[in-house]
This record gives structure tokens, C-alpha cells and sequence, in this order.
């Protein structure tokens, strides 16, 4: 199996008439990685699989493909396949000519077509099936087919668009883990994109957060979780509290924000933005309801917030806690389910406490529309 | 009575008012094939007879007419489909703001009267051929003013839209993205269209093709302007009509309208016998163990179609073997001392009207001597009938029947040319 | 430059081969087989009918006598109308109209009761009767229509057999055998748009409307006209289109006193030999029946898209 190659895009603009659809994409994919673009639906994620795969010119800026600029050449001529988000399989061929249809257009012998077309059957465990029609699949079987068929392209690199969207809940679980270890099998570079978080966190090495036409942020899925670069990250990607204000205080890598409702709070500034802000900038901080806990009222700490139990939510392994804080300011906090009971306490005011290092600071922005 | 009744009575006299007036004259022209009368009729009933299909087979400018129809058909065919198809892919591709300027551009050839696009294509290629200097007698020249060709292009112009709009209809529910798979797996565009989107259109290329076929088979106004020296099945039935009408033009229009039973009969047949096959396979429907064969099985079409090919092949059969003679000749007895009284009554008549027309103007009324040819001497000679020149206007009033017609052909297109 | 753009990004969606294929067809058909033929037969019609040697000479000047001729005849003076020429072209668009009008009423309640009775095996049998007669030729149904109407065609045997008419009545010199031919010709040009639209329109609108106390004729004029309106008005404009088009009735089933407008211009192709004059009269026809169209489109708010639904 070919192994891995890079994809750069470098300065990408992508413009539909006078609409922006991508704006100025700077991303570096090595070679053999799981890249994902996660974004809400209408950020352009499908646009840049397409300049990359090669059914767009960027309007400006360039893509590289194993460092080769690919300007100019068309999607026959560029090592990626692409399964598309609605998996585009030929509904008059038979499952083993779609399989093997990027050997019949290079003029393989049908022979040689069926002999690979079963192998790759096998892969995908649908040995025995290659004589049927694609309407004749179940999704999850056309999905593995979609996969199948790009595979046996030889691509060096493997362009997914959204391709688990249409399936149920338990088979999307399932084929993540499958994707996953095909991935790791051929060892090619995946660039897989999708609006479903957990499926970019769990996947992936790396991930492109989009908003926009925007790339607001591309890290490990480790960093976009705890350290979000900017308000659209850090309230796309899981669930947070946000407090507003302004920055009262910084010292390195800690600022302490005097927030509209609920006092001074204190947090990491988030990496990119160390050194950049400054004392009386408008602010955000944020902190996940999973960092929260019930603790003791301590003002000088600055990482203390109290509020009143509004009601619960019995989650299996956790709790959610809504609470409100001085102003109405909504708070919810996560617990992990340790047989404790909270019943007695609605209408009672707690205080919530926090650990500074999991909680960030960044300048305020737009934040993601649930 | 209840409304609802009146309104379901209403409703069927209305189907039936509807209905007769669409197929009636079929029906009646189809009768007309089969009577010996030399005028196309029914009411007066002479003899059941085969023999305007034997006039119509040993027609030589209808079998010329015919072989030229097809030929032009099926370069018809070829050249309109593939505009059709070309426009109808280059409709997706369009810039939205070209949308609706170039949709008028390609649809407005089937609104422009067939006269003018006959016309048009002539003046053209005419001054096309001179402009490029295609010296006489070249290819190039004999080209441009050979009715064939430019019969072709005539009829494409606008046989090529609707085409077009049978293409369109198909492409809404092609997904493109399976172009584009295809092109991502390596294909070239025109494997992509070879492979992907051509079988997609099979089915909608047929139906443009026959469909392309038949606008160009039956067309006359445009033909009758490009084709020039040649003649197709249309215009040897235009000049035949005008010049006097005979029974073989019924008996070609009976087996038109046959053959169009049968391919919709069958057409339907077969569409049902797939739905059939469908519903067997996913399990709705049990394979039929009858005694009828399996394509009858709940299949009216089928059982029709059937029926109406036993039909036709025992006609062809009895045909080979049956003679009116002897009805015909007592027919003509009958006839002759009919005639001896009508003359007279003739004679006046055509007095009176003739005195009549020349009041009215320049286009004169006149009895139109081609049309003599008809009645007996047609009878004897089926042939007689094919041949294109009048017959020689001897002993006109005895010739001619005045009851049964002869006189619906009076109208001599000669006349109606002014100057 | 925009240009530029819009024909690379063609080539690039289609490649090079099948980008000039579709080009080649496309262009290929709208120049050479609508536009150019249309532009030469203007030009022609402001010609005047000179002798091949003295095309191209300096007598070969632009001219509006072709046109001249229409309204005012071989009269130089222009004192006089050529009335008989300008009759025809009068007779032949109002006859259109009415025709067109004719096919609406008759058609109307036969496409409202197939496309409400969608499926049911009488409507099936009606469409494919009604496909059979649509694929004879134009010039056998007039054929068929001259055995009906002659002077010893069935109708009017049946009216004397019938005592109610001792002469026959010579329905081709009245017209009205053109005109029924006409009406018959196009009739399911008109039938089948109108059946289009009224299928699609849902038929709880109607029961909702019923509900709600409507009138049937209310119903029509409310909900279901105009619903069917860009069909109605698509099949009114191909039915007026090609009968004021029609060639093969008018010279079938055409009286001897009335022409239709198109035979003038065949004559004067194909009888008295000058093109330029048929040319004018064919561009006059064309020109005219297209404001027509475009004037009832404008009226009825019906935009080109809907043509040929
Ligand atoms: N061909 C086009 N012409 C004009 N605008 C386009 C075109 N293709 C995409 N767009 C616009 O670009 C934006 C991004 O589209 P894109 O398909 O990349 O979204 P996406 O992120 O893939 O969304 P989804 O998750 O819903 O698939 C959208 O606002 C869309 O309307
Ligand atoms: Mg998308």
C-alpha cells in the first residue's frame, strides 16, 4: 500500500461570484495522518475537500499534494479519492464494477477487475456480494463499498466527506472504529470531514475547526478541547460556561478577568493569544460544566462562583446541574455519578468552585449558535 | 333525478363528443379503405375489397416517399438527438444569469411556425453555398441544395428542442456528483460520459430517438420548403390529397394507424409485463401457473395486443384469397343507370354554380378534370390511379358519379395559384 | 475577461474533447440552424428578385418593396390597400384565436377529469387513446377530416339521410371543415400541458375548498385555473403558434376563395419563384405571431420556463 503524503493548502481563497466561501486557509496535513475539518453545516468544509480533491480552483492561494502544486490538473489526474457525502455509487453497475471502476477506466482486464474487486470485498466483509446492485445494500454495506471503491483507486491521499451522516446511531459508532483501523492498515493520509464532534475528536490526529469559511483553530483533539483558541471553538466543541467581562489582571500565561455577574474569575490565557492581551480588553472565559465543583465560598481565590440549584438531570454516568448565578447568569455543572444525592438542595445557593488550570481566557468573539 | 347524476351523464356525453371527434375520422377513413368505391366513402357501400392496398403497394412515389421519409428520419434522429442532449447537459452548466436567455434561445425553434424554418434553412444554405464560392457542380454545392440535406437540417431545428425537453426532464434526477465520482477514480470526461451519464440516459435517448423519428416522418411544412427536388412519404400524400383523393391514401393511413395500436399496445404490454416481473421478484405477486402464457397474466394490454395481431394476420390472410369481382359488377350495373339519370340534374348544376364563382372573384370553381380519373376507371385499373397525370377529360359527365363524389376533389390547386 | 472565465470553467467541468463536442452541437445548432437562417431570411425579405447575374451588382440595393406589397399591392401609388393579401393575414391570425380558444374550452374538463383521475384504469385507456391519433400524420387526419366534410362525405350524407339538409351543404367552402381540421390537428398540443399541471395540483386544495363552502365554478376560477395557468397558456401558445403555421389544412381542407397566410408565402416560393417576397411575408407572419405570444405572456404573468412543460 502506498503510504502517506502531505496536503498543503497555502493561502486558499475560495469565492462563489462575490461570496467568500473560504477565506485564507493555511493548513499543513502530513503525510499518513487523520486530518478532520469540523464545522457547522455551510462553512465551506466541502468546498475545500473539493479545491483539494481537484473539482474547484481555489480563486487564490495554492494546493500542494506531496509538496507538487496542483494547479491546473484535474481530479482524474490527482492522487486522492474522494467518498462523497452521499457516497455517489453508479446505481447501474454491479457492486464489483463499481469496486474496481478506477481500473476499468485505466483498461484493466475484467479478470484482473473481478480478482481485485473480491479482495476488497473481503476487506470490507462483504465477501460473496460483488454481483449485486447498490440499491440492493444496506447504507452501512454501501458505505463500506464507497470506502471500498476509492481504495482500490491506490490513492495516496483519501478525501471523506461527511460519509457516516446517513447511518444510524450504533452503525456510526461502529464504522468510526472501522474507518479508523482501515486507516491505520493502508497507512494513507485521511482527510475527513464532518459537523459531528465526538466523531472528529475520537478520530482524528489532528482537527481543523471551521466557522465561516474561517479556520479558526487546528490542534490535537486534546488542545481544541481544553485549550479552544477562540469563543467559536470553545463553544462549538463540547459544551462550556461562559463568563463576559473585562481583563483586570495578567501575569504570563494567567489573566484574572472582572466578569459582568459573578466577580473576578481566574484562568489560563488561552496559548495563541499569551502576550497578546492586555489589561481592559473584552473578554471571555470559559470553563466546562465537568470542571465544576461544589466547594467552599473562597473569594481571594478567584475561581469561586455561587449560585442557586435550579433543577437536575439524571444523565446515567453523570449529573447535570443547572444553577444560577448573581444575575440570572446560567451555570451548569456535570458530576459523575457516585451515588451521591442532590435532591434536597433546589432553591438552596451553593457555591461552585474551579481549577484555574482548566479554565481559559481568550478576547471576546462571536460564539457558535447552538 | 340527482345532480350527481346529470353531472355523470354530462361528463360522459361530453367523453363521447370528445372522443368521436378525436378518433371518428380515423374510424371512418379506416372503413374507407375497404370500400370499392373510388371516392373515399362509406355511406354508399359497394363492395368489401382488399384492392387500395394493392394500388398502395404498387405506388411508386409513395414507396420513393417512404424510403426518402426514412432516410431523412434517421439523420434526423442522429443530428437532433445529440443537440438535444448537448443542450440539455450545457442547460445544467449554464451560468444562472444565462439561464433563461439561453432556455428561450433553445426552446423557441419549436414556436417558430415549421413554414418559417422551412423557408429560412432554404435562403441560408443557399447563400451559405455562394458565400463559401461552391462553384457548381461541386460537392460542396451539390450539398447545400440537395433536398435531403437540407431537409435534415430544417427539420433538426427545431425536432433537436424537443428532444431537448426530453432530455432536461431525465437530467433533473441525474446526480452529478456521479460524474464526478467517476472523473475522481480517473476517468476522462468522456469515459465519465461513455460510462456514467450515456446508460443513465439510455432510456430517454430511446424515447427522444422515436420520438425524433416521428416528427420527422410526419412533417410537411418545413419539408415541403428544403426538400426541393426530392419527395418524402409527406409531401407524395400532400400532392396525392390535393390533386383528388383516392382510397389507397385510407388504406396507408389503416396500416399507420395499425402499426401505432400495435406499438402502443405493445409498449404497454411490456411495461406491465416488467412491473409484473418486479412485483414477482420482491415477493408481491406469485409467479403466475396458469394455462395462459406468463406475459398474459393479469395484462389487458397483452390479452388486446393478442387479439388485435389475430386480427391483422387473418386479414393479410383472407386478402390472398378473396375477390369482389362479382359484388362489383352487379355494383356497376346498378350504377350506370343511375348515372343516365343523373347527368341531366349535373349538367344543370354545375350552370348554376359555375355562374355563382365568377360572381365571387378571381378564384375560379371549376370542376377538376384530374379528379375524373376516380370513380369506374379505377375500379378496372387500380393503377390508373397512381399515375399523376390527369387523366384526359374524354366523356366527362358520363364518367363521373355524381351521388358518390367525385366532386369532394373538384378543387384543383392549379386554380387556387393566382397568376 | 468574465467571459474568459465562464468558458475555462466550462472546459475544466467537461474536459477539453467533450467541452468542444458540446460546444461544437450547441453552437452548431443555435448559429447555423436557428439564428443565422433567421437573420438571412430578414436580410432576403429586403431584397429585391433580381436575375442570378445581377446579384451583387449595384442594383442589388436594400429595399422595403417586398413589404410595400403587402399593404398596398403591385399599386405604386400606394393609393389602394392590397386588400386581399392583408384579408388573409387578418383571417388567419383571428381564425388562429379562435381555434386556440376552441381547444381551451373543449379540452379544459377532459384534462381536469384525467388529472384528477389519476391512475384509474378508464383515464389509462383514455391517454393511450389519445396518444394514437397524435402520432398520424398531420396530413391523413385532414385527409380523414376531407372524407367527413366532402360534398358526398359521411356528414352530410347522414344530415340528408337525416332530412335535414336536401343539398349537401359544402362545409369546405364555408370553412368550416378548415377550421375543425385546425381544432383537430393541435388539439392534444393543447390537451396535454393542461393535464400536466392539473395533475400535480393537490387534491385536498380542492376538498378544503369544497370544505370550506366554495361553488364548483368558484373552485375553477379560484384554485384550479390558476393552478393550470402556465399550462393553459403554453398549450394556448403552441396551438396558436402552429395553426397560424399550419400549411397541410388549410391546403387540404381549404376552401377555394380563402387562403390561409402561410399558402401565400408558398406561393410565392414555390409558384411565382421569388423568395424575397416569401421572405417578407414569413417574417411578417413570424413577427406577428410572436408579439402575440409574448403580449398573452406579459398578460397572464407566464414566463418562457413554462413552455413545454
Ligand atoms: N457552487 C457554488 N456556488 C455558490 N455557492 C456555493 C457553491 N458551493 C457551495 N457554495 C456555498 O458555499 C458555502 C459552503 O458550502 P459547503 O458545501 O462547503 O458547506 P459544508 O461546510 O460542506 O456544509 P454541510 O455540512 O452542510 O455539507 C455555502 O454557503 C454554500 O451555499
Ligand atoms: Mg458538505
Amino acid at each position: 500500500m502506498s503510504s502517506g503524503v502531505a496536503v498543503d493548502l497555502e493561502n486558499v481563497w475560495i469565492k462563489f461570484g462575490d461570496f467568500v466561501a473560504v477565506r485564507e486557509a493555511n493548513v499543513n496535513i502530513n503525510g499518513g495522518d487523520f486530518f478532520s475539518f469540523l464545522g457547522p453545516s455551510g462553512c465551506g468544509k466541502t468546498t475545500i475537500l473539493r479545491a483539494v480533491s481537484g473539482f474547484l480552483e481555489p480563486s487564490d492561494g495554492r494546493v500542494l499534494i506531496g509538496g507538487n502544486n496542483m494547479a491546473g490538473i484535474g481530479p482524474n489526474k490527482r492522487p486522492t479519492a474522494l467518498i462523497f457525502q452521499n457516497l455517489a455509487l453508479f446505481p447501474l453497475m454491479k457492486i464489483w464494477e463499481n469496486i474496481s471502476f478506477s481500473m476499468e477506466v485505466a483498461g484493466a482486464s475484467a479478470k484482473e477487475r473481478r480478482k481485485r474487486a473480491d479482495e476488497l470485498l473481503d476487506m470490507i466483509a462483504l465477501e460473496g456480494q460483488g454481483d449485486k446492485l447498490p440499491s440492493e445494500l444496506s447504507g452501512g454495506q454501501k458505505q463500506r463499498v464507497a470506502i471500498a471503491r476509492a481504495l482500490c483507486a491506490n490513492p495516496d491521499v483519501l478525501l471523506l466527506d461527511e460519509p457516516l451522516s446517513a447511518l444510524d446511531l450504533k452503525l456510526r459508532q461502529h464504522m468510526r472504529t472501522e474507518l479508523r483501523e482501515i486507516q491505520q492498515r493502508v497507512g494513507i493520509t485521511f482527510i475527513y470531514i464532518t459537523h459531528d464532534q465526538g466523531e472528529a475528536l475520537t478520530m482524528s490526529d489532528n482537527v481543523a475547526v471551521m466557522k465561516a469559511g474561517v479556520i479558526d483553530q487546528i490542534d490535537n483533539g486534546h488542545e481544541i478541547y481544553d485549550r479552544p483558541a477562540t469563543p467559536f471553538v470553545a463553544s462549538f466543541v463540547g459544551e462550556n460556561n461562559v463568563f463576559r467581562g473585562k481583563i483586570s489582571q495578567i501575569s504570563g500565561s494567567e489573566a484574572v478577568i472582572s466578569s459582568n455577574r459573578s466577580g473576578e474569575l481566574r484562568a489560563q490565557i488561552t496559548p495563541s493569544q499569551v502576550g497578546k492581551m492586555n489589561v481592559g480588553d473584552d473578554a471571555m472565559m470559559f470553563v466546562r460544566p465537568e470542571a465544576l465543583a461544589l466547594g467552599e465560598s473562597d473569594p481571594a481565590s478567584k475561581t469561586t462562583v455561587s449560585a442557586k440549584v435550579l433543577n437536575e438531570e439524571f444523565e446515567g454516568a453523570s449529573f447535570s446541574v443547572f444553577l444560577e448565578g448573581d444575575g440570572g447568569k446560567q451555570i451548569k455543572m456535570a458530576m459523575p455519578n457516585l451515588g451521591q444525592k442532590l435532591e434536597g438542595h433546589t432553591g438552596e445557593t451553593l457555591s461552585v468552585h474551579y481549577d484555574a488550570n482548566n479554565a481559559v481566557v481568550m478576547p471576546a468573539g462571536e460564539l457558535a449558535s447552538e | 333525478m340527482s345532480t350527481a347524476s346529470i353531472i355523470r351523464i354530462a361528463l360522459f356525453a361530453y367523453l363521447a363528443i370528445f372522443f368521436s371527434y378525436l378518433l371518428g375520422p380515423l374510424v371512418v377513413m379506416s372503413l374507407t379503405a375497404f370500400n370499392s368505391a373510388a371516392f373515399p366513402s362509406v355511406s354508399p357501400w359497394a363492395c368489401y375489397t382488399y384492392e387500395w392496398f394493392d394500388v398502395l403497394f404498387n405506388d411508386k412515389h409513395i414507396k420513393e416517399g417512404i424510403y426518402y421519409s426514412v432516410i431523412i428520419g434517421l439523420g434526423t434522429v442522429a443530428l437532433s438527438v445529440s443537440m438535444g442532449l448537448a443542450a440539455s447537459i450545457v442547460l445544467t452548466q449554464v451560468w444562472a444569469k444565462f439561464r433563461s436567455t439561453y432556455y428561450t434561445l433553445i426552446i423557441a425553434p419549436i414556436l417558430v411556425p415549421g413554414v418559417v424554418l422551412g423557408i429560412s434553412t432554404l435562403v441560408f444554405w443557399d447563400r451559405f453555398g455562394d458565400f463559401i464560392r461552391a462553384g457548381d457542380g461541386s460537392m460542396l454545392d451539390g450539398l447545400f441544395h440537395n433536398g435531403i440535406f437540407l431537409t435534415i437540417l430544417g427539420q433538426s431545428s427545431f425536432i433537436a428542442s424537443y428532444c431537448m425537453l426530453v432530455f432536461v426532464a431525465r437530467l433533473q434526477r441525474f446526480d452529478p456528483g456521479l460524474t464526478e465520482a467517476a472523473l475522481d477514480l480517473g476517468a476522462t470526461h468522456t469515459q465519465a460520459f461513455r460510462k456514467i451519464l450515456l446508460p443513465f440516459m439510455r432510456p430517454a435517448i430511446a424515447s427522444a430517438s422515436v420520438l425524433a423519428f416521428l416528427a420527422s416522418f410526419e412533417n410537411y411544412n418545413t419539408t415541403t420548403f428544403t426538400i426541393v427536388k426530392y419527395k418524402t412519404l409527406t409531401t407524395v400524400l400532400a400532392q396525392k390529397v390535393r390533386l383528388g383523393i383516392n382510397p389507397s391514401i385510407s388504406a396507408l393511413a389503416f396500416i399507420i394507424i395499425m402499426m401505432t395500436i400495435i406499438l402502443a399496445l405493445g409498449f404497454e404490454t411490456y411495461r406491465r409485463n416488467n412491473a409484473r416481473k418486479e412485483a414477482v421478484r420482491l415477493g408481491k405477486a406469485k409467479e403466475s401457473k396458469g394455462f395462459l402464457p406468463g406475459f398474459l397474466t393479469g395484462n389487458p394490454a397483452a390479452i388486446v395486443l393478442v387479439l388485435v395481431s389475430f386480427v391483422v394476420i387473418s386479414m393479410i390472410g383472407t386478402a390472398q384469397s378473396y375477390s369482389p369481382q362479382q359484388c362489383k359488377a352487379e355494383v356497376l350495373a346498378a350504377k350506370k343507370a343511375e348515372v343516365a339519370k343523373a347527368i341531366k340534374a349535373l349538367k344543370l348544376k354545375r350552370t348554376i354554380k359555375q355562374q355563382s364563382d365568377s360572381l365571387k372573384g378571381p378564384d375560379i370553381f371549376t370542376p377538376d378534370p384530374a379528379n375524373k380519373k376516380g370513380s369506374f376507371g379505377g375500379v378496372f385499373d387500380p393503377n390508373n390511379l397512381t399515375n399523376e397525370e390527369p387523366a384526359k377529360p374524354e366523356a366527362p359527365a358520363a364518367n363521373k358519379k355524381p351521388a358518390s363524389g367525385a366532386f369532394g376533389g373538384v378543387f384543383d390547386p392549379n386554380n387556387l395559384q393566382k397568376d | 475577461m468574465k467571459k474568459k472565465m465562464i468558458f475555462s470553467e466550462f472546459f475544466r467541468n467537461n474536459g477539453v474533447i467533450m467541452g468542444s463536442a458540446l460546444m461544437g452541437l450547441v453552437g452548431f445548432w443555435l448559429i447555423f440552424l436557428v439564428i443565422l437562417p433567421q437573420l438571412s431570411m430578414l436580410d432576403y425579405s429586403f431584397r429585391f428578385n433580381l436575375p442570378p447575374a445581377d446579384v451583387g451588382t449595384a442594383k442589388d440595393v436594400y429595399t422595403l418593396s417586398n413589404y410595400e406589397h403587402l399593404l398596398y399591392g403591385s399599386d405604386k401609388t400606394h393609393a389602394t390597400f392590397n386588400t386581399v393579401d392583408l384579408m388573409v393575414f387578418v383571417r388567419t391570425i383571428i381564425a388562429a384565436i379562435m381555434v386556440t380558444l376552441f381547444n381551451i374550452v373543449l379540452c379544459y374538463p377532459l384534462a381536469y377529469f384525467l388529472g384528477q383521475s389519476k391512475g384509474s384504469g378508464l383515464a389509462r385507456l383514455l391517454v393511450v387513446l389519445l396518444i394514437i391519433p397524435y402520432w398520424i400524420n398531420e396530413i391523413l387526419r385532414a385527409f380523414a377530416l376531407r372524407i367527413i366534410f366532402g360534398d358526398s362525405g359521411l356528414l352530410n350524407e347522414t344530415l340528408m339521410l337525416l332530412h335535414l339538409t336536401k343539398e349537401p351543404i359544402d362545409f369546405i367552402r364555408q370553412d368550416i371543415a378548415l377550421y375543425a381540421g385546425l381544432g383537430y390537428a393541435y388539439i392534444l398540443l393543447m390537451l396535454f400541458p393542461m393535464y400536466n399541471v392539473i395533475e400535480s395540483l393537490d387534491r385536498n386544495q380542492i376538498e378544503a375548498a369544497r370544505d370550506m363552502g366554495a361553488s364548483w365554478t368558484r373552485i375553477h376560477r379560484r384554485i384550479v385555473i390558476p393552478h393550470a395557468k402556465p399550462g393553459i397558456v403554453s398549450g394556448a401558445t403552441m396551438v396558436f403558434m402552429l395553426s397560424a403555421g399550419a400549411l397541410a389544412a388549410p391546403q387540404i381542407l381549404g376552401g377555394p376563395s380563402s387562403l390561409w397566410f402561410t399558402q401565400l408565402v408558398y406561393q410565392w416560393f414555390n409558384d411565382s419563384l421569388n423568395w424575397q417576397q416569401g421572405a417578407a411575408y414569413a417574417i411578417v407572419l413570424l413577427i406577428s405571431t410572436i408579439l402575440i405570444v409574448l403580449t398573452v405572456m406579459r398578460i397572464f404573468k407566464v414566463n418562457m420556463g413554462d413552455i413545454g412543460k
